[in-house]
């Protein structure tokens, strides 16, 4: 092996780096190009009437106490409104959220979680964290001579630590999962085995941590994964070799991806500030939520970072909880924030960690460092058209 | 066996595994050049923003959304299932009735 053919290929890496780049500036300007509008502009120029809350109109109806450490995770059921959450303390929790009461309480042999979620079937609870693993739960096993709901089944492979999972919809055996190994995992609970590994190195897949993902409710092999090298992407099940589409503008981790209701679109949350929506076909930037303290232009140093989203059932409102505290409710369509949950009577006394809507969409849970959790619904005159 | 100026001399192993690493990174950037390309072909033949606005705005409009004051029905009566009746004790009351 002589030296030479080294600075060769070195030579050949900067050529092809420089082709890259200017591929992508290309790409730029013709994206540029195509953006002749974002969906504010467009519902504005429509005559679009904004949303318009009375102050009390959403409130807190319930406030889920039990955790005694940050509350990092929650995910609803499907039906029923029951809730997941995960904590700080290395439990998760079941909730009736109608009834505020707990279901069950599950210690965890790895403290160290981020994130859970209910099975489409409700039987199941998976979480995963620090121990680069993905725990899952059987909410009707018998319990242990402890009292503990024992794993019943581990899902072991990733190299890092797991931010994210979901279960597919309707399959109570497949669930995906993020991780800060880079890549994410479609993984066979009754097997405990790798179906999909999404972002091996060197195939088209992020370059650094995934932090969240989210599954399509209209075609559920798209999903799309945010990550800590500010990009989305968007993926196939079918095809784990590479991204169907990757999805830049963040200038910061990117750690909430959201589908849109609809299944074309989807959101995102980062530390940059702000939310964004993306079109799949087209691969647009159709929106920018910024709040309005950082509207002045550029990056604001210490802005407070998004660190989680969720759209109403309609689409009409986006719900983004920030490190702050904050948890503004935005307007999709006119991308104006309508409330502020985090300064109403009642809103949580630190970040909001996570947040979800019930199935049926009346209501929306948010999750919180202050170790609780609270259900927000339309408690105002409501007009039905 | 010639080295570059820039280098320190290293073990024939250590040459090895360079010449791999960059090797591997080449092959991506030849990849993604690929990818690139064909997402500018894409671009020649894409819609513009606009269309997609169109659709969002006529989607949005379709759904009945019980957070919102003003909604397309039908209303489900399990809506208001959060203010009903009498709730347990642990339960934050802070809802006007």
């Amino acid at each position: 092996m002589s030296s030479s053919s080294v600075s060769e290929l070195k030579e050949r890496h900067i050529a092809a780096t420089e082709t890259v780049n200017s591929l992508r500036q290309r790409l730029n300007h013709k994206r540029l190009q195509l953006l002749d509008t974002d969906i504010a502009g467009y519902a504005k120029s429509q005559g679009k009437s904004p949303v318009a809350f009375g102050p009390t109109d959403l409130l807190c109806c319930r406030i889920l106490q039990g955790h005694t450490g940050k509350v990092y995770s929650l995910d609803w059921t499907p039906e029923k409104n029951r809730i997941v959450s995960a904590s700080q303390d290395g439990r998760l929790i079941v909730w009736n959220a109608l009834t505020s009461q707990k279901t069950h309480a599950i210690k965890l042999p790895c403290a160290w979680v981020m994130t859970c979620a209910f099975s489409p079937g409700g039987q199941s609870v998976a979480c995963g964290g620090l121990d680069s693993a993905c725990s899952i739960f059987n909410l009707t096993s018998p319990t242990d001579k402890d009292g503990n709901i024992p794993v019943s089944r581990m899902l072991s492979g990733h190299k890092g630590y797991v931010s994210s999972c979901q279960f597919i919809p309707d399959e109570n055996n497949y669930l995906i999962t993020s991780s800060g190994d880079q890549t994410c995992v479609l993984w066979d609970i009754n097997t405990g085995l790798r179906t999909s590994v999404f972002g091996v190195e060197f195939q088209s897949g992020h370059t650094a941590d995934v932090l969240s993902v989210s599954i399509s409710n209209s075609n559920s092999r798209m999903f799309v994964s945010g990550s800590c090298d500010a990009t989305a992407r968007l993926w196939d099940t079918r095809v784990a070799s590479r991204a169907a589409r990757t999805f830049h503008g963040h200038e910061g981790d990117v750690n909430s991806v959201k589908f849109f209701p609809d299944g074309n679109r989807f959101g995102t949350g980062s530390d940059d500030g702000t939310c964004r929506l993306y079109d799949i076909r087209t691969g647009h930037q159709l929106q920018v939520y910024s709040p309005p303290h950082q509207q002045q232009g550029g990056t604001v140093p210490d802005a407070p970072m998004v660190t989680s989203i969720a759209f109403s059932i309609s689409g009409r409102l986006l719900f983004a909880g920030y490190s702050n505290g904050d948890c503004l409710v935005w307007d999709t369509l006119l991308a104006k924030v309508i409330l502020n949950l985090g300064s109403v009577h009642n809103s949580h006394e630190a970040r909001v960690s996570c947040l979800g809507l019930s199935a049926d969409g009346s209501a929306l849970c948010t999750g919180s460092w202050d170790t609780n959790l609270k259900i927000w619904a339309f408690g105002g005159h409501r007009k039905v058209i | 066996m010639q080295t570059e100026k820039s280098e320190p001399l290293r073990s024939g192993a250590a040459d090895t595994r360079g010449k791999h690493r960059i090797s591997a990174e080449l092959k991506r950037l030849e990849q993604e050049t690929r990818h690139l390309e064909e997402e500018l072909d894409q671009l020649e033949k894409m819609e513009s923003a606009s269309v997609a606005c169109k659709e969002i705005l006529n989607n949005v409009g379709t759904r009945p959304d019980p957070l919102l004051p003003k909604t397309i029905g039908p209303a489900n009566p399990s809506w208001d299932q959060w203010f009903e009746g009498p709730q347990d004790k642990s339960g934050c009351r802070c809802w006007i009735l």
